[in-house]
């Protein structure tokens, strides 16, 4: 009997046994239908990598699990390929660890594995490895996600927070935000809704097109924390300072509703389908044409320049003045007025 | 910039200033402004933009966050509360729970809510559970909780009302003569409610310049003006930069619900004191969403916390506006957002955690730019 998606994840579907077997048949590798993933196999065997292996592993614990924009199953493919792409590096391979709550229904899960299943395809990377584990009712959040990516480094690519120079320009490739307002939108809490749409997404596109040219000194995508945080990292790290302009930094007007509400700053809140790039000044503008000319890029902007005279985040208001981002101390809570 | 914005700007600069002037906000909003537009490092050197007793959170006294503490705790009651409540410090050993979030921690369950009505929703949500909503603030908080007490409240709803009234702190600090600044600037949002004209007492009987400000930095930089002028000229008025939203006689229908819902009391400022007719206590007719009422071992004397601030902290005299953040002894020290001792450093709208997210650290410093 095949395993129905009507029915609901049982403890027994972790156990290793014949109904965690069929699961996996029936639900899980469909939904992840490539050749490599041999489910009879204990380890997956890779063909011989060209150019440096790179590596990356993430956690994904969103709530709620969908959310306008994406879900815990495209987020858990976006978040990893991402921390390989602005590393310079082409991912090609996933495993995948699977926490499923007791009770949870299968429907959903096959929703979020097939959600994974096509975000993996789109960016044509491969789940060639996986593990299945069921916790008892009220131990997590209905699923936690973790994967681990592997990429290869294209020949020459040097990348760091090392190579930042002064003088070298700071670029964003869209508005900012987005991801961390539409889910606290669709967590519906504090009497918010909207329609924002979170931002997450493959940015292989955007950190390819940078290939080849010799003044990017270093990539990030601001997830947690957001602009001003791996601002603040790059600091940290340097020594040098950042000046960042406040009206070239895109920020959408959703973003910034939500922020004049609930006293948020935009520059602390996560994307999940940006990046931030270090560039020399010379081929900052080509970097920002490059980016332009992809549809993931029609809003990038130079926001902002390395400085050496001082060494922290300083942004220029829209009225001139200057403000200091500092790093972000907890996690930000609605005002009381 | 806007032009608006520039023309203000122009305006000031071009006063002629023989000395240092300082000018004293009491609403967290504007403090929030201002640093956010970073309006400080626009002005000329000789003006000085103070922080006055604007922070809710910060002037919320001890007992009642403590009882509120308590009763998440030891009644498990689900308790709501204005986000940046929850990392208030109480005064306790280290041993025990010194926040509603280290209370959370401990399992307690507490909410954030960024509105009253979120605290009804709740309730709702939850027939079976006793749900109390901690709603302290000013005016302007206090206003929508009046609206609630005026609907069909659920029964499982109580209410631990921690509202203050915004004037008589800054009538406190005028009366006593202590204090250090050359005008104020009223506080825009509690004038929509209140009315412009409750701040009259300012200009007419002492003499002190005001202006009532909203909150783009293009209201308040026209209130600068206005402050700095009268200053000038040796006049005092109080002129109205927020005309369009404040009116001269406020909200009647707020202030009507207001009235309906609560007394005016003689209440507790945290590290500053009772203030005669300062606080908001809830009508008789409505005790049956009193909290205190609800759980009433909580309020014995025994059961209380005494309210003192913690050693060296000077919050009472941020807030009064008597010193900058950075001239207290524990500012950067003893006392940061990671570490909080002082109920200033906690809140967004508190003058010390605004000074420190936009990086002054040490003490002292410059408020104006990076090094």
């Amino acid at each position: 009997m095949a395993t129905s998606e009507e029915g609901l994840i049982e403890l027994c579907h972790g156990n290793g046994g014949w109904l965690m077997h069929e699961l996996i048949e029936d639900i899980i590798r469909p939904a992840l239908a490539n050749p490599m993933l041999d489910t009879q196999l204990d380890a997956a065997k890779l063909p011989a990598l060209e150019g440096l292996p790179v590596i990356t592993t993430d956690g994904f614990t969103v709530q709620p699990l969908e959310f306008p924009g994406g879900d815990i199953g495209s987020l858990a493919v976006h978040g990893t390929i991402n921390d390989l792409a602005v590393s310079g590096a082409v991912p090609l391979y996933l495993t995948l660890n699977l926490f499923i709550e007791e009770g949870f229904e299968i429907s959903r899960l096959a929703r979020l594995i097939k959600s994974l299943g096509q975000a993996a395809d789109s960016t044509g990377v491969v789940v060639v490895a996986g593990d299945t584990k069921v916790l008892p009712r009220g131990q997590c959040g209905g699923i936690y996600l973790a994967t681990t990516g592997i990429g290869t480094l294209a020949p020459g690519t040097n990348l760091g927070m090392g190579f930042v120079q002064p003088g070298d320009k700071v670029l964003v490739s869209g508005p900012i935000g987005d991801h961390g307002t539409a889910v606290m939108l669709a967590r519906e809490q504090f009497g918010l809704s909207g329609t924002l749409l979170s931002d997450s997404a493959s940015v292989l596109p955007l950190t390819l097109a940078l290939q080849g040219l010799d003044g990017i000194r270093f990539m990030r995508d601001p997830t947690r924390g957001g602009l001003a945080t791996v601002a603040y990292e790059l600091c940290r790290a340097t020594g040098l300072g950042i000046n960042l302009w406040q009206e070239a930094i895109p920020v959408s007007d959703q973003v910034r509703g939500v922020c004049d509400l609930l006293g948020y700053d935009p520059y602390y809140l996560a994307c999940e389908g940006r990046v931030m790039a270090i560039v020399s000044m010379s081929d900052a503008p080509s970097a920002l044409k490059r980016w332009q000319a992809l549809p993931a890029g029609s809003h990038a902007a130079i926001v902002g320049e390395i400085q050496s005279n001082h060494s922290r985040v300083v942004l220029t208001t829209d009225y001139g003045g200057e403000r200091i981002l500092e790093e972000l101390e907890d996690d930000p809570l609605p005002r009381i007025c | 910039m806007t032009a608006e914005a520039r023309h203000w700007l122009d305006l000031i600069h071009g006063l002629p200033l023989d000395r240092t002037l300082k000018i004293m906000n009491v609403c967290g909003g504007h403090e929030r402004s201002i640093s956010l537009a970073g309006l400080r490092t626009l002005l000329p050197r000789k003006i000085e933009i103070i922080p006055g007793p604007g922070c809710p959170v910060c002037i919320c006294p001890e007992e009642d966050l403590y009882q509120a503490m308590r009763l998440a705790l030891d009644e498990h009651v689900l308790l709501v509360a204005f986000g940046d409540m929850l990392r208030v410090p109480v005064n306790l050993p280290r041993s025990q729970p010194r926040s509603l979030d280290a209370a959370r921690a401990a399992g307690a369950d507490i909410r954030p809510i960024a509105s009253p009505m979120d605290a009804v929703a709740i309730a709702r949500q939850h027939p079976e559970r006793d749900v109390v909503f901690f709603a302290a603030g000013f005016e302007t908080t206090m206003a929508p909780v009046a609206a609630l007490l005026g609907q069909n409240l659920p029964d499982n709803l109580s209410l631990l009302i921690s509202g203050r009234l915004t004037w008589p702190a800054v009538a406190m600090l005028l009366e006593s003569e202590k204090y250090a600044f050359d005008a104020l600037i009223a506080p825009g949002h509690v004038a929509t409610i209140m009315g412009a004209e409750e701040w009259q007492f300012v200009t007419q009987r002492h003499a002190l310049p005001a202006a009532v400000a909203g909150f783009t930095p293009e209201s308040l930089l026209a209130a600068i003006y206005s402050c700095l002028r009268q200053t000038l000229e040796g006049r005092s008025f109080l002129d109205n930069c927020y005309a369009e939203v404040a009116l001269p006689e406020g909200n009647p229908t707020a202030q009507r619900l207001l009235k309906n819902a609560f007394d005016v009391v003689d209440a507790n400022w945290r590290g500053i004191g009772t203030l005669q007719s300062s606080g908001f206590n809830l009508k008789e007719v409505h005790v049956s969403h009193d909290a205190r009422d609800r759980f009433p071992d909580h309020t014995r004397a025994s059961r209380r916390r005494a309210g003192e601030m913690p050693p060296g902290c000077a919050c009472a005299n941020v807030v009064m506006g008597q010193i900058y953040p950075n001239q207290c002894p524990l500012y950067g020290r003893g006392c940061t957002p990671r570490n909080p001792v002082g109920p200033c450093m906690v809140s967004d709208e508190g003058a010390c955690r605004i000074w420190w997210a936009n990086g002054v650290h040490s003490q002292r410093e410059a408020p104006i730019c990076p090094e």
